[in-house]
């Protein structure tokens, strides 16, 4: 018996559904685990959790971090993308702009230690060429409460990644349709709103969507360069998860089902914009 | 106009030297000199300290080869699953694939700390937690994403169009997958073996929870030192980081010279 084309593409599929089994069940788990207590379905740990000012003073700081280093992310590279796509498109330009992806997040994370903190680099140069008398009087930039340090970390490391989604949009980017722009009487701005910004509206979206989720619940950096207080939400969750205290592991389960629950709203938003961005550029009706 | 291109490229090039270049150089300095004295004159002490402590560490063999073994099977697993799902997105129709690309980015976007707590006390039921077993299976997630997508764009790219002539010459899935879609895709296959070993070098909290400490990665060792040992171990350690995935490519390109047509011996002749 052969099988038939959608058989085919099914069975093709298969590995990976059974791949996704895994994030599935740890999600559904998290949830169970945060919804029983002593052995009885109940929504108290929730009612717990909304009870503690440590949670909203995290989830709002964590949610400002990820927004700020996403946006200034996807604005730099795209400006970068766009201005410099010849140049990155030759391999030396690819392996000058990528190789922070050579390296892990916590040691980009140690690198802006070693660069920005008291007695860093940047500091160090500063008090040499006298323009600060002592290593105090240099800002206090990393472990800092504005999480200056985390965003810069973040934007060193996901700025090539941004590079990286957008450059096939520009390498093989239709110019026609600047051409069309152009000889209609647009300006500059015209030409990129209509020609250029359909184009890279999804990519940038799903970028974005990818960064924030991943800013808003990563572990290493806020362990590396984040304030003591407020702290990340994932610190304080993996305090919760591995305290002695066996009382406030459900407290871990359900900080991470509502960090979740923000990034899916955030994430199906997204998306039902992106789709419906991509349904009009099908349709050729823009 | 030649003037301005001149300014571009010097801008570029000025750009990506402070972006990107010159932490990585100053690393590398930081590596071979001695933590520099605030009240002293501005001098660099050169010191191979930093390599030579590091090298001795007797954890760093035995996490480097950890590291290796996890990213490999975590590179063929990404690759199995990745070539297969891509393929089927790539050339088939069928309803529900749109809902199929959401699916797939989903678990790039959910904590992977929740993950890995939810599935903490199901690996320790199956005896998974604590083995390298345990911690592949919780690196698959923040990986496979990124191959489906790649691999994917690769098979895109390729079309249909000679897998079908191949097919109507009398290859059967085999050859075809062999001797066209391999040697063809090497450009994908290289960027999703890279990328899913740096990725999988990169987890620390996931490989802490589901390792439990007894699977000790480079991660796993590199985040203790960063409270006791000197700036200098430390930069040395973090240059390691990149070497180990360049000593892995070059290992996987070795490898990938043996794909038919792939000889290099072969072109110059």
């Amino acid at each position: 018996m052969r099988l038939s084309e959608t058989n085919k593409a099914w069975l093709l599929l298969l590995p990976a559904f059974l791949f996704l089994l895994l994030p599935i069940y740890g999600l559904l788990s998290a949830l169970w685990s945060s919804l029983r207590v002593n052995g009885t379905f109940s929504i108290s740990v929730y009612q717990q959790l909304l009870a503690r000012d440590a949670f909203w003073g995290s989830l709002i700081y964590s949610l400002r971090i990820a927004i700020v280093a996403t946006l200034l992310s996807l604005g730099f590279g795209l400006l970068f993308t766009r201005t410099f796509t010849e140049y990155i498109n030759k391999t030396s330009g690819k392996l000058a702009a990528w190789i922070p992806m050579l390296f892990p997040h916590f040691v980009w994370g140690y690198l802006v230690l070693l660069l920005f903190q008291q007695s860093g680099f940047i500091s160090y140069m500063a008090f040499q060429m006298g323009i600060i008398d002592s290593r105090e009087a240099f800002p206090i930039l990393t472990n800092d409460k504005s999480g200056f340090g985390m965003i810069l970390t973040y934007m060193g490391k996901e700025i090539p990644f941004v590079i990286l989604m957008l450059l096939p949009i520009y390498t093989q980017q239709n110019t026609h349709y600047q051409d069309l722009v152009q000889t209609l009487g647009g300006n500059r701005w015209h030409s990129f709103k209509d020609a250029e910004w359909p184009w890279i509206f999804p990519v940038l979206l799903e970028t974005g969507v990818i960064l924030f989720s991943f800013i808003f619940s990563a572990y290493e950096i806020p362990y590396l360069l984040g304030a003591t207080f407020p702290e990340m939400i994932s610190i304080l969750t993996y305090d919760w998860f591995y305290s002695g205290d066996w009382s406030e592991r459900p407290l871990a389960f359900a900080a991470m089902i509502s960090t979740s629950i923000i990034i899916g709203i955030i994430a199906w938003i997204g998306f039902s914009l992106m789709n419906r961005k991509r349904w009009l550029l099908t349709k050729g009706n823009r | 106009m030649q003037y301005n291109s001149r300014i571009k490229t010097a801008s570029f090039w000025f750009l990506t030297s402070v972006l990107f270049l010159f932490p990585v150089v100053f690393l590398i300095v930081k590596s071979f000199t001695l933590p520099w004295r605030y009240q002293a004159h501005f001098h660099m002490h050169f010191t191979l300290r930093g390599w030579t402590t590091l090298l001795s560490e007797n954890q760093l063999v035995s996490a480097t080869f950890m590291s290796l073994l996890i990213g490999g099977v975590i590179v063929i697993l990404n690759l199995l699953i990745g070539l297969s799902a891509g393929k089927a997105l790539a050339f088939y129709q069928f309803k529900g694939k749109s809902i199929m690309d959401t699916l797939f980015l989903l678990p790039l976007i959910f904590p992977l700390l929740a993950i890995a707590m939810g599935v903490h006390i199901a690996m320790i039921r199956l005896g998974l937690a604590d083995m390298w077993v345990g911690v592949v299976l919780i690196h698959l997630v923040p990986t496979i994403p990124y191959s489906i997508k790649i691999l994917r764009n690769g098979y895109v790219s390729l079309g249909s169009n000679i897998l079908e002539q191949s097919t109507s010459l009398g290859a059967n899935v085999w050859n075809r997958f062999l001797t066209i879609e391999l040697p063809l895709l090497k450009p994908a296959l290289r960027s999703t073996i890279f990328l899913t070993f740096v990725i999988s070098l990169s987890q620390y909290v996931i490989t802490a929870i589901i390792g439990g400490g007894n699977v000790v990665t480079l991660a796993m060792v590199y985040f203790p030192f960063l409270q006791s040992a000197s700036s200098t171990v430390l930069a040395a350690f973090s240059i390691w980081f990149a070497l180990v995935p360049i000593l892995f490519y070059i290992m996987v390109e070795f490898i990938l010279c043996f794909l038919p047509y792939q000889s290099p011996w072969r072109m110059k002749s």
